[in-house]
């Protein structure tokens, strides 16, 4: 890999510019991981790979809600995203099955914390 | 229409939830409105608003109502839901609590990608210093914004930097400090394990302002899962030449390497640390002469926490003005406290200073996890002290905390309730420090061991009306002659606890009573055998078959079995 140049930090943003219509995040730090959210996450990889969705499922840092990890966040196209909490294996197939493929938002999971900013 | 999302939740007390309820009405009603194929009605688990009654939240409009009754209902769904307009009456407006300038990227990027750093403005401010600014300016620039050391002391840290850019030395060293170590704080782990480019990003423009080409990372051993997305980012920031030799192509040399602790609490003080990474036994020594003279190697040394360094970016990209605009007169900025104990909400929360306890613990942390009363919040960790109920109400900064015999510290801040005894809580910390003491100086070595027989004593019934005045005069002598803080600040939660709960120190020791039923050498069960069913529950559950009897005379504990575990109370 060739050293960066000034200008390059902006051509790398540019061509992350354009955000994927679906993706999925899982909470993997330390609270996540002890939460099972490396299950939640290879489950995720797994049932996406078998229902052959097209999705972008990544692993990202502590959303600070440690209290609901393992946290999943989800957007697809046409619905907000939202952030699940509390998922297991069970919850991650229901949110690949309803929310990603049939559009339906799975209930009691959601942890709707206005804490992004 | 778009399709519409309507999440509820009942915020009233959780044991009377009626989230079903309403959830039923509403499906019911977009169901008999014909709108099932473009409404859906989704219960959630927590909608971060708490004691509104039932709320209820439009997606994407993201209109939310609070104190929702059942005749509202219809109006919600043939106009809100039908035509996008908004109810004015049932409106709920929280103004946002949290802030997040530290945690901006914690859970939004993948920490194991630098190009996801890049793409939200991540090694922008590094170029930013290395075109634009000098390393006065840089300097200059953090005097404006008036961050302080998030380690715990809140030394300013322009100054820090000046003062080590004013020694004149061939080599000097920046490090960032990551040996957080405080029962119940992890605010620096997530922020490595969530974002470690932008500690590196702070660190590299650290090590710019101070005229330092090698940076370290101090961190415990016990997190390898922050070591481990550390490694791999100086990696990806060395491939890029974003460390390393003539970064950008500006001239300026700088990298980084990690140095492990092995869990040692002292050596998150800054001379332990220092003698720890050169391979010497982690223990401190007198200042002067500081690090900023003669740190690391003999060398000017700065050393930052890891939340002062991730501050750093933001601060250079949007300006010290804008940073000074947050928080209050002397404290400025974002603070990140790890929220734990009986809390609700347990987690990361960025608030700026100057808020409220009472905001932290109810409005963000959900208030208590039971019925039982809240009693004292402690912040600072073992350093700290705790802080009753009644000064819920004070704003968050560096001087009032302190004024209240506690310190901000690196951030832990554990809530209490009724059940927790404060006598206890004192040997808690106190044993903690008894343990992690370097063994040094003889004040924090012998006089922290008095001071945990005296409360031992104390909470095993055995204690004298003298022992509170012994362990006040014990703790002035930690105080006043420690060679580090460690031992300066060890006795602060015993201080604290005695300023506060005096009374419940003498329950104690007079009266031989723990009201919060914790000190189980006060404490002894029995069976009150007009109310006794007979129902043998308790023989069957009891771990160490303590009780006995039968049906016809009745059961009874045998106390020197007993091992006090209040099972079934």
């Amino acid at each position: 890999m060739k050293k960066l140049s000034k200008q390059d930090l902006e051509k790398i943003k540019l061509s992350r510019a354009k955000e994927p219509k679906n993706w999925i995040k899982v909470g993997m730090s330390t609270c996540g991981i002890a939460a099972g959210s490396d299950v939640v996450f290879n489950a995720l990889v797994e049932e996406a790979k078998k229902r052959n969705v097209d999705i972008e499922i990544k692993k990202c840092g502590c959303q600070g809600m440690c209290f609901a990890e393992p946290l999943v966040e989800v957007k697809t196209e046409g619905l907000p995203p939202v952030i699940y909490g509390k998922v297991n294996k069970d919850v991650a197939i229901r949110i690949l099955e309803d929310h990603v493929c049939n559009g339906l938002m799975v209930k009691d999971h959601i942890f709707e914390l206005r804490s992004k900013v | 229409m778009d399709k519409k999302i309507i999440l509820l939740k009942d915020t009233e007390s959780a044991a009377q939830d009626t989230t079903h309820d309403v959830y039923t009405l509403f499906v019911n009603q977009v169901r008999e409105g014909g709108l099932e194929e473009r409404v859906q009605v989704v219960r959630v688990a927590d909608i971060g608003i708490y004691n509104q009654g039932v709320i209820v939240k439009v997606m994407p409009d993201n209109v939310v109502y609070a104190n929702v009754k059942e005749s509202d209902i219809g109006r919600i769904i043939e106009q809100t839901v039908k035509s996008g307009k908004v109810i004015e009456e049932l409106v709920f407006k929280q103004p946002a609590k949290q802030m997040r300038i530290v945690l901006r990227n914690c859970g939004v990027i993948d920490p194991e990608n630098i190009d996801d750093y890049i793409a939200v403005d991540g090694y922008q401010a590094l170029r930013k210093v290395l075109f634009e600014y000098a390393p006065e300016k840089v300097i200059e620039e953090m005097k404006k914004s008036g961050l302080r050391g998030r380690g715990g002391a809140g030394f300013p840290t322009w100054l820090k930097w000046k003062l080590t850019r004013d020694v004149k030395a061939d080599q000097k060293y920046i490090i960032c400090n990551a040996d957080e170590g405080d029962p119940g704080a992890y605010m620096d782990r997530s922020v490595l394990e969530g974002d470690p480019h932008s500690v590196i990003e702070g660190l590299a423009i650290a090590g710019f302002a101070i005229g330092a080409s090698q940076g370290y990372f101090y961190v415990r051993a016990e997190y390898p899962l922050a070591v481990e997305r550390i490694e791999k980012a100086i990696a990806q920031a060395r491939e890029y030449g974003l460390l390393g030799k003539d970064i950008f192509g500006s001239g300026f040399d700088f990298d980084v390497d990690i140095r492990l602790g092995a869990g040692a609490f002292v050596c998150g003080e800054e001379t332990a640390l220092i003698a720890s990474i050169e391979g010497r036994r982690g223990t401190p020594r007198p200042r002067p002469p500081y690090p900023s003279v003669k740190g690391l190697w003999e060398k000017p040394t700065a050393i930052n926490n890891v939340e002062t360094l991730a501050n750093i970016s933001p601060i250079i990209l949007k300006g010290g003005d804008w940073y000074a605009s947050i928080g209050t007169e002397k404290s400025k900025g974002t603070k990140v406290f790890a929220l734990t104990g009986k809390v609700k909400n347990s987690g990361l929360v960025e608030v700026p200073m100057g808020i409220t306890l009472r905001e932290i613990v109810f409005d963000i942390g959900g208030g208590m996890l039971s019925a039982k009363g809240i009693k004292a919040i402690q912040t600072g960790g073992p350093s700290g002290g705790v802080i009753p109920k009644e000064y819920l109400d004070t704003p968050v900064d560096y001087e009032n905390l302190q004024k209240l015999g506690s310190i901000m510290g690196s951030g832990g801040m554990i809530v209490m309730d009724e059940n927790d005894c404060m006598v206890d809580i004192a040997k808690f910390y106190l044993g903690f420090c008894v343990d992690e003491s370097c063994g040094k100086c003889v004040p924090c070595r012998i006089g922290g061991y008095q001071m945990l027989t005296v409360l031992s004593r104390i909470s095993e019934g055995q204690g004298v009306p003298a022992d509170t005045d012994k362990l006040k005069k014990i703790a002035l002598a930690m105080q006043k002659a420690s060679l580090c803080a460690l031992g300066q600040t060890a006795a602060n939660p015993v201080v604290s606890t005695l300023k506060y709960f005096e009374e419940e120190y003498n329950d104690h020791i007079v009266n031989k009573k723990c009201r919060s039923h914790k000190c189980t050498h006060l404490l002894s069960y029995g069976i009150i055998q007009e109310k006794c069913k007979r129902c043998r529950v308790c023989v069957i559950n009891c771990p160490v078959n303590a009780i006995s009897g039968d049906k016809e005379k009745g059961f009874a504990i045998a106390q020197d079995k007993c091992a006090k575990c209040g099972e079934f109370v």
